[in-house]
Order: structure tokens, then C-alpha cells, then sequence
């Protein structure tokens, strides 16, 4: 297909790469292209100049903050969060989303900045990177900022970037001893967009036995992924079992509503976002006690 | 910084031949393949990232070239799948292919050899599920996956050892 006509350029240093998107009107930022592109294939939005970010050495690390969490290059492919070791050990989740984002091709290309820069509400990385409660890394020219997950994401193809800004990292914090997350979702088919999904994080009290903190976020519910305070509230307190999550998530998606199309209606998705929480809650408790994917923290560095 | 423009001069190592040329900032890495190298056995399908027919490798990574600029490649190496039948003699892997009927029509074969060889590379021996996995990106229309599923496992190790000693056991 013939795009339009654009410029291009791909700059050495992420200095150069600021100056040219506050200089130029009409610069866009191109990172893993598997949204971009076909933006400009279907002329949706026009781009003036494409600032090719891809390459900067700055934005394509992974690097184990001084806390223990995880700071994340906005540039870093979805196939290299599935593949790093050191985000299996802390975030094990995190990869697992990324792992199963579309194919290995689009793994191959598209960039946790991208995935969150774009709004989509279809996108697998920002409900986790809301549940785990992730912070954004913003820069421009002049300045620096931090902006938390749960305020990055403003509505449907909508974020707290400025013009000339650039998502240069996202910082996840360490997981707490006893702690864990989930993600669950629902689709028609195995390739189609999702329908309903939640992602939780999960505290265990020093017993093990009942849940201390939550976070549980739901997509496809709103446009942005939304933190579901009457399930967290529900949840406090709870004993961490099948029962107790059960009858916590029956609340989930209360007073939201979410889109009607051919795939399912509003109450249909509104109903499937209480399996899904509940999905998510129990796998976040099980991975807080250890199991399944838990293990590799405990192996590798205790509980904590 | 590279010159900022809507032309660039770019240099791309293409099956192993050094190529330059001046592309236009909005060609798709599948139209510099296919006009301007005139390497046609790089299909388009759908032209929206959704099919696989235009499935290549660019620097030891599979990628969609239907969803990349020619721009994007300057520097690097591109696999096609004209790269897999070396001096003209089919691969292990072409040959299971023909050999397992795994394709009809032919429209998605270069896209899964090209995700059969990524794999193959990473997984000398892969299960089932793991091609299954490595060619979801892949559409076929014809052949319902199953044969190019087998085509891909019996060009494993595990099926090359099977044919080498003759046995007769079902891969
Ligand atoms: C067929 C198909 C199906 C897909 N299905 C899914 C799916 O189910 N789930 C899913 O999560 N993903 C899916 N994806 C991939 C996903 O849509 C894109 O990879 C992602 O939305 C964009 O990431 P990217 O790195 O490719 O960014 P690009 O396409 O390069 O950029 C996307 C947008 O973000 C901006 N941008 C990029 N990086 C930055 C940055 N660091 N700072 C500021 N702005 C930035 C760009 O200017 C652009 O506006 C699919 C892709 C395809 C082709
Ligand atoms: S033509 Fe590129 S994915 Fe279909
Ligand atoms: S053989 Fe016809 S599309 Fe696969």
C-alpha cells in the first residue's frame, strides 16, 4: 500500500531525538511501527516526519532498580520482556502478558512504550503495568516527569504525553514478600481483541491465609484500564480462597459500560468481568503463596 | 543522525548481497523487496500485519515486512525466503514441505518457511504446540495447518534422526 508522503529520521541520541520532536510540528515518535504503520497505511493521522526511536541505546535496556523492581526501556520489544530473565524473576506475570501478545512476529517488533503510548484499550500491557502499580518516565527537551500508570492513560488513543514529550522508561516496583499478580482475559477466538480482562495484584497477610492489599484493574470495561475499588474493598480482609473471591468480584464492573457490539453486549461483558477478576485474584493469590510462577522468585532470591 | 528527508539512501545486506539504493521514506520494507529487488517470492496478503505472507527475518529477528518502512532496515540483513534453497537445491525444510503436502495454493508458504527456519533455529526440535505457537502470525486458507505442522516437526532434529535410520514411526 502507498502512504502518504512523510519524511523520515532516525536520530543517534535520545537528546537528538527530543530537540527534533520539539522542533518539527507534525513529528511523531516510531518505535516498534506495528500500530504506526498501519496508522499511516489508512491515513487515520498524519505524520509529518517520522522520528525513528527504535534503535537509541537509552530507551532499549532492562535494569534491575536499586529497590529490587524493574526499570524498563520504553523500547524494549514485547519478545525481549517474555525472554529477560531478570523480569521473569520479579514480574513473572509481566512476561507471560508480553509472551502472549499476537504472534511472534508483532513480539518480534512492538515495544512496551508503543503498547502504552498508543491508548488503545484493547492493548495487553496496561492493565498489568496499572496492576502493578508501574510509573511512567516522561521527558521532553526541558524537562523530566514521573506519572503514574493508573493517570497515563487518559481515553481512547489519549495519554498524559505532551506534544514533543517521550515515554522513556517504565519503572515496576519490586513484589513485596507474600505477594502476586494476575491476568486473565476473554476472547470470541483465540486471535480476536479482547472482550473482558483484569489484571490484580495480591498481598498475603504473614499467615498466608487472608488478602492484605489488592489491586484489581479491569479492561475493556471504560476507555483506560480502571482500578475496581469495590472489589479491592470487598477483598480486604478476605479470606484468600475461591469462596471469599467469588462473592468479592461479584461487585466487579459496578456502575461501569462498557461498549454493546456484535462480539457481545454490555451486560454480557459486565458479567464476564467478575470471571475475570476472579480469575485474575485467584491467580495472584497462588503466585503470592509460591505456586506456579511464584516459584522462580523463591528460588532464586527468597520471598521477598 | 541520518538526513532528515523523505528520500534515503540505504544499504541493506539482502540474502547475503550487499544492496544500495534510494528509497523513498514511505516504501514498505515488502515493496523494496519485491519492486525494487524484484524478490517476489516474499508475498502480500492482507497488507495490515494481520497474515504473515510477507514474513522475513531482518537482523536474526522474524518481522512482518508489510508493517516496516525500508528506511527501518538500513545497515542491517534481510532473509527472504529465495535465501533457503541454496544453489538451487531445496532445503530439509522445502523438501518436508513438498514432501508432507503442506502446502495447496503456495500463497502463505514463503511467510511459514520463514517462521519454520526462525523456529527451527531457536528449537532444534519442536513440539506440536511449540510450531503451532511459532506460526500463529501465519494465516493459511487451504491446507488447515495440520501437514505444515508435521512438515515443520519431521525438518526438526527429532525427524531428521527418524528419516536417517529409517524408521518408520509416525513423527
Ligand atoms: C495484527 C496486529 C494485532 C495486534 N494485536 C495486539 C493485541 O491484541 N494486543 C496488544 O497489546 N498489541 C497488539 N498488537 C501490537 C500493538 O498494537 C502495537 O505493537 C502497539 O500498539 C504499538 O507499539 P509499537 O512499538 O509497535 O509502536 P508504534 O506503532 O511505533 O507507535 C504507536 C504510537 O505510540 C507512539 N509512541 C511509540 N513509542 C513512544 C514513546 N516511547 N514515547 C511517546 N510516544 C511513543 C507513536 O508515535 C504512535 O503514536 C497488534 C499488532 C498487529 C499488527
Ligand atoms: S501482508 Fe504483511 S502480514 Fe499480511
Ligand atoms: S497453501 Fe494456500 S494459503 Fe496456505
Amino acid at each position: 500500500m502507498l502512504l502518504e508522503q512523510v519524511e523520515y529520521v532516525r536520530p543517534t541520541s535520545l537528546e537528538e531525538a527530543l530537540a527534533v520532536l520539539t522542533e518539527v510540528d507534525g513529528a511523531a515518535p516510531l518505535a516498534g511501527g506495528q500500530s504506526l504503520v498501519n496508522v499511516l497505511k489508512n491515513r487515520v493521522a498524519s505524520v509529518d516526519l517520522l522520528v525513528d526511536i527504535s534503535r537509541l541505546s537509552e530507551l532499549r535496556s532492562i535494569t534491575r532498580s536499586p529497590d529490587g523492581g524493574l526499570d524498563v526501556g520504553a523500547c524494549v520489544t514485547y519478545d525481549e520482556l517474555d525472554r529477560s530473565p531478570e523480569v521473569r524473576e520479579v514480574h513473572f506475570t509481566l512476561g507471560d502478558v508480553a509472551a502472549h501478545i499476537e504472534d511472534q512476529q508483532i513480539r518480534n517488533k512492538g515495544t512496551i512504550g508503543g503498547n502504552c503510548c498508543l491508548s488503545d484499550p484493547t492493548n495487553n500491557l496496561p492493565p498489568i503495568l496499572a496492576a502493578l502499580d508501574a510509573v511512567m518516565s516522561l521527558r521532553s527537551a526541558s524537562a523530566s516527569r514521573r506519572v503514574p500508570a493508573a493517570e497515563f492513560f487518559k481515553g481512547y488513543f489519549a495519554t498524559a504525553l505532551e506534544p514533543g514529550e517521550l515515554l522513556v522508561s517504565v519503572t515496576v516496583p519490586p513484589m513485596p514478600a507474600r505477594s502476586g499478580a494476575g491476568y486473565a482475559s476473554l476472547h470470541v477466538a483465540a486471535d480476536a481483541k479482547a472482550m473482558a480482562r483484569a489484571a490484580a495484584w495480591v498481598q498475603l497477610d504473614a499467615g498466608e491465609q487472608t488478602i492484605a492489599a489488592t489491586r484489581v484493574v479491569l479492561a475493556r470495561m471504560a476507555s483506560v484500564p480502571v482500578r475496581d475499588a469495590g472489589v479491592e474493598a470487598r477483598l480486604a480482609g478476605a479470606e484468600a480462597g475461591e469462596a471469599a473471591v467469588r462473592d468479592a468480584c461479584a461487585v466487579a464492573a459496578e456502575g461501569l459500560r462498557p461498549i454493546d457490539d456484535v462480539h457481545g453486549s454490555s451486560d454480557y461483558r459486565r458479567e464476564m468481568a467478575k470471571v475475570m477478576a476472579r480469575r485474575a485474584v485467584m491467580q495472584a493469590i497462588d503466585q503470592a503463596r509460591g505456586g506456579g510462577d511464584g516459584a522462580e522468585r523463591t528460588r532464586r532470591g527468597g520471598r521477598g | 543522525m541520518t538526513e532528515r528527508g523523505t528520500s534515503h539512501a540505504i544499504s541493506v545486506t539482502v540474502n547475503g548481497e550487499r544492496v544500495s539504493r534510494v528509497v523513498s521514506a514511505r516504501q514498505l520494507l515488502v515493496h523494496f523487496l519485491r519492486d525494487t529487488l524484484g524478490l517476489t517470492g516474499t508475498h502480500i496478503g492482507c497488507d495490515t500485519g494481520n497474515c504473515g505472507a510477507c514474513t522475513v527475518v531482518v537482523d536474526g529477528k522474524l518481522v512482518k515486512s508489510c508493517m516496516l518502512l525500508a528506511p527501518q532496515a538500513d545497515g542491517g540483513t534481510v532473509e527472504t525466503v529465495e535465501s533457503l534453497a541454496a544453489d538451487g537445491q531445496l532445503s530439509d525444510l522445502q523438501r518436508a514441505f513438498n514432501e508432507h503436502h503442506a502446502l495447496q495454493c503456495g500463497y502463505c508458504t514463503p511467510g511459514m518457511l520463514m517462521s519454520a527456519t526462525y523456529l527451527l533455529r531457536q528449537n532444534p526440535d519442536p513440539s506440536a504446540d511449540d510450531v503451532r505457537r511459532a506460526i500463529r502470525g501465519n494465516v493459511c486458507r487451504c491446507t488447515g495447518y495440520v501437514n505444515i505442522v508435521e512438515a515443520i516437526r519431521s525438518a526438526g532434529s527429532a525427524g531428521k534422526a527418524t528419516l536417517a535410520t529409517g524408521s518408520a514411526e509416525e513423527v
